[in-house]
């Protein structure tokens, strides 16, 4: 009796000791900087992380509006733990197009876009994105992500006139 | 030893000192993985404790143990040496001049601990007290001359010092949390170093002999009566 109580004690301890350890990597792995991304991040590994729809909603009006400001903390309520590629490129988007300008663009906003489509692409399957919208020219996360990269380069093209006349996608 | 401290507390008590060791209080909480040095200093310090007598593995792994035993104690093994690491990494100055000299203080210590031979009390002593001076100066010091919230006096201070030490001993201030942090998985690895299996006081060898002076005691028989087979 008092033997099998000791496997029962040994192994409990063995499951204890896996899960915890394995809790411990996959925060030095994930690094999550809030409580919000480690419950977001652990609820989306077992598939139970769901956004804040109607916050998602109104920061997409937000964002058609252009109010990019406002879009982003309404985002931000929607996915707190940034688990959600979707949400993560219009946050994105919302970086780039604040931080477009005619004559030069804001690289920290830029910057900041880059970390955004970065994990959009992280999260998606396969990395793909495809993100199909009325009035909306950049349809993909790689599109979204080479624009903000060249926009952060120092190029030749910079410091052609005729840049002034591009559009803003 | 208990099969449950055996197999939950102290993997359980090791493991939080990893995760404590390795938490970067701040605007946004970082953890960090142990340095490739403290690793080798991780492995010294067990090296120190096996030949202390303050941890033996045969008592946590050896061939006449069932094989959940042995997992068990091997789970124990890796977490030792995780939270060894860990500490080590959460003690030492993130840069500059500091970390080189944390980084020499701690590899000359641990090798002339080995060179001492202390037994189990002595080497959780002197861990007790490393680990308190290095927390001090870390924690306390280096963060008073590092600390751009001082008043204007300790401002003015602070910019000779930089200018004296050429900017090679200031560090990134700290987020208050990060003491008391620090100073909760310090105290934790040392109980649970405690509490590690350790030789049972009646097989250690006596001071006398450790110190070596004396020699080791002469057998002698008194065969009163006895009449041996062979004389």
């Amino acid at each position: 009796m008092k033997s099998m109580n000791e496997t029962v004690v040994r192994a409990a301890g063995l499951g204890i000791t896996i899960v915890y350890a394995s809790l411990i990597a996959w925060l030095f792995v994930r690094q999550p900087a809030t409580f919000a991304e480690v419950t977001g991040g652990l609820s989306s590994a077992v598939g139970a992380y769901r956004i804040d729809q109607q916050a998602f909603d109104d920061g997409l009006q937000y964002f058609r509006n252009d109010q990019f400001g406002e879009a982003r903390a309404a985002f931000e309520r929607a996915d707190p733990a940034r688990r959600d590629a979707l949400t993560q490129f219009y946050t994105a988007y919302a970086f780039y197009r604040e931080g477009w300008g005619r004559f030069y663009s804001d690289d920290e906003l830029y910057g900041q876009g880059l970390e955004a489509v970065n994990r959009a692409i992280a999260l998606a399957p396969g990395g793909r994105l495809v993100v199909q919208a009325p009035g909306q020219e950049i349809g993909t996360a790689d599109e979204l992500k080479a624009e903000l990269e060249r926009g952060l380069r120092v190029e030749a093209s910079d410091f052609d006139p005729m840049r002034v006349f591009r559009p803003r996608r | 030893m208990t099969a449950a401290r055996e197999a939950i507390h102290l993997p359980v008590l090791f493991l939080t000192v990893t995760l404590l060791g390795g938490l970067r209080p701040g605007s946004a909480v970082v953890l960090a993985p142990p340095s490739l040095f403290s690793l080798v200093l991780a492995v010294l310090l067990v090296g120190v404790l096996v030949q202390s007598g303050a941890f033996v593995p045969l008592r946590v792994m050896n061939a006449s143990r069932p094989a959940l035993a042995n997992l068990n104690g091997g789970v124990l093994v890796a977490a030792l040496l995780a939270a060894s690491a860990q500490v080590f990494s959460l003690l030492t100055p993130d840069a500059g001049l500091p970390r080189v000299l944390f980084s020499v203080y701690f590899l000359v210590l641990l090798i002339n601990t080995m060179a001492a031979s202390p037994d189990r009390v002595r080497v959780l002593r002197s861990l007790a007290v490393t680990f308190g001076a290095a927390f001090v100066l870390k924690f306390i010091v280096l963060d008073a001359l590092s600390d751009p919230a001082g008043g204007r006096l300790t401002r003015l201070l602070q910019v000779l010092f930089e200018g004296v030490t050429l900017g090679a001993l200031t560090q990134d201030a700290q987020h208050p949390a990060a003491g008391y942090v620090a100073f909760a998985a310090i105290v934790m690895f040392l109980v649970a170093l405690s509490l590690l299996p350790s030789v049972a006081r009646s097989t250690r060898r006596p001071d006398h002999l450790r110190q070596g002076y004396g020699g080791p005691p002469k057998l002698s028989v008194k065969a009163e009566g006895l009449r041996l087979p062979w004389a």
